[in-house]
């Protein structure tokens, strides 16, 4: 890095802008992946911009998608019974396609239940609508944990759930990912869809934290 | 780790065998350029039925517990891959060697 971008400099006398060049050099792990991309691209068996369209697909999914389907079943009980029953097609018809193909499905907090999500076996998550998973959702810690001593694994997040509150813990697969409807907070009742949006966060949504007025 | 415990338990079936003295590492952080088109690589893959995502969990899991705990998610994903990719007889041994060499001069890097 240039020292002279930490302190301010007039611009008054010409730059010797080097260009931008990528020094950091690819190590196995990269060369295998560029070489196995590079093969199948040159078999014909994938298109040169398959990988490039995947990313800008990945790119465009966070939590605000997973924001936008727990404020809509909040607001409308309607929606909220479609959401439950099934989570793939109200999804849809919020324009978020479930591109992974696989069944989503929306587990509702109540007064007396909690939900958190885990993929035991490695990584599922519902991608479609929350992006790619944190790494400690893929973290041995987080996985081997969650099923066994939730309420422990829940207080390292500073989640502190009563005893009388049940805890389920639903473990994703390849095939069927999770993602949890929070309880909408006391006290929220006149609030607009975007002060609503701003209480869901991704935590939230795996079960790890619960919604609240700061 | 007993025999039997072993047999029951594959290495990536973890659920319920953790202990609270082995703390979260919560932190957050954004995913390498590579790891990033490695995942987006994968996911291609899965869509053209060609490497689905259980083959690639089972395929992480046929790498063994001792290098598992030695490489990076991704890392574990590109070598399960490339493992699926030879076993269905997609690619040869030969193609990954010639190929790698070719993009590891490309970019200048020994391999050794």
């Amino acid at each position: 890095m240039n020292n002279d971008q930490n302190h301010p400099h007039k611009h008054d006398h010409p730059h010797d802008h080097t260009p931008i060049v990528n020094e950091e050099k690819p190590g196995y792990y990269e060369i295998l992946e560029i070489s196995i991309r590079e093969l199948m691209i040159e078999k014909g068996l994938i298109k040169p911009d398959d990988v490039r369209k995947q990313i800008e697909l990945l790119d465009s999914r966070s939590p605000v998608l997973g924001q936008k389907l727990v404020v809509r079943a909040w607001l409308d009980p309607e929606f909220r019974k479609r959401l439950l029953t099934n989570g793939v097609a109200a999804a849809e018809e919020m324009g978020i396609t479930i591109y992974d193909d696989t069944a989503f499905t929306v587990l509702e907090d109540t007064i007396d239940t909690h939900h958190m999500i885990v993929c035991t076996l490695c990584s599922c998550y519902p991608r479609a609508v929350l992006g790619l998973p944190p790494d400690w959702y893929k973290s041995k810690q987080y996985r081997s944990r969650a099923v066994k001593e939730p309420r422990a694994v829940l207080a390292e997040f500073g989640t502190i759930v009563s005893d009388d509150i049940q805890i389920v813990i639903n473990d994703s697969t390849a095939n069927q990912r999770y993602m949890v409807l929070p309880l909408r907070p006391a006290g929220t009742e006149n609030f607009t869809e975007e002060q609503l949006e701003a209480l869901v966060t991704r935590d939230t949504m795996i079960g790890v934290t619960i919604p609240h007025l700061n | 780790m007993s025999t039997e415990k072993m047999v029951k338990h594959l290495p990536n079936d973890l659920g319920g065998t953790g202990c609270s003295d082995d703390k979260i590492k919560i932190y957050e952080r954004d995913l390498f350029p590579w790891e990033k088109r490695c995942h987006a690589l994968l996911d291609v893959l899965d869509y053209y039925k060609i490497v689905n995502t259980e083959e690639k969990r089972r395929g992480t899991e046929n790498i063994g517990a001792e290098m598992a705990t030695q490489l990076s998610y991704y890392e574990k994903w590109i070598v399960s891959a490339s493992n699926i990719l030879l076993q269905k007889g997609i690619l040869s041994p030969d193609e990954i060697a010639l190929k790698t060499k070719e993009v590891s001069e490309r970019f200048d890097v020994p391999l050794n």
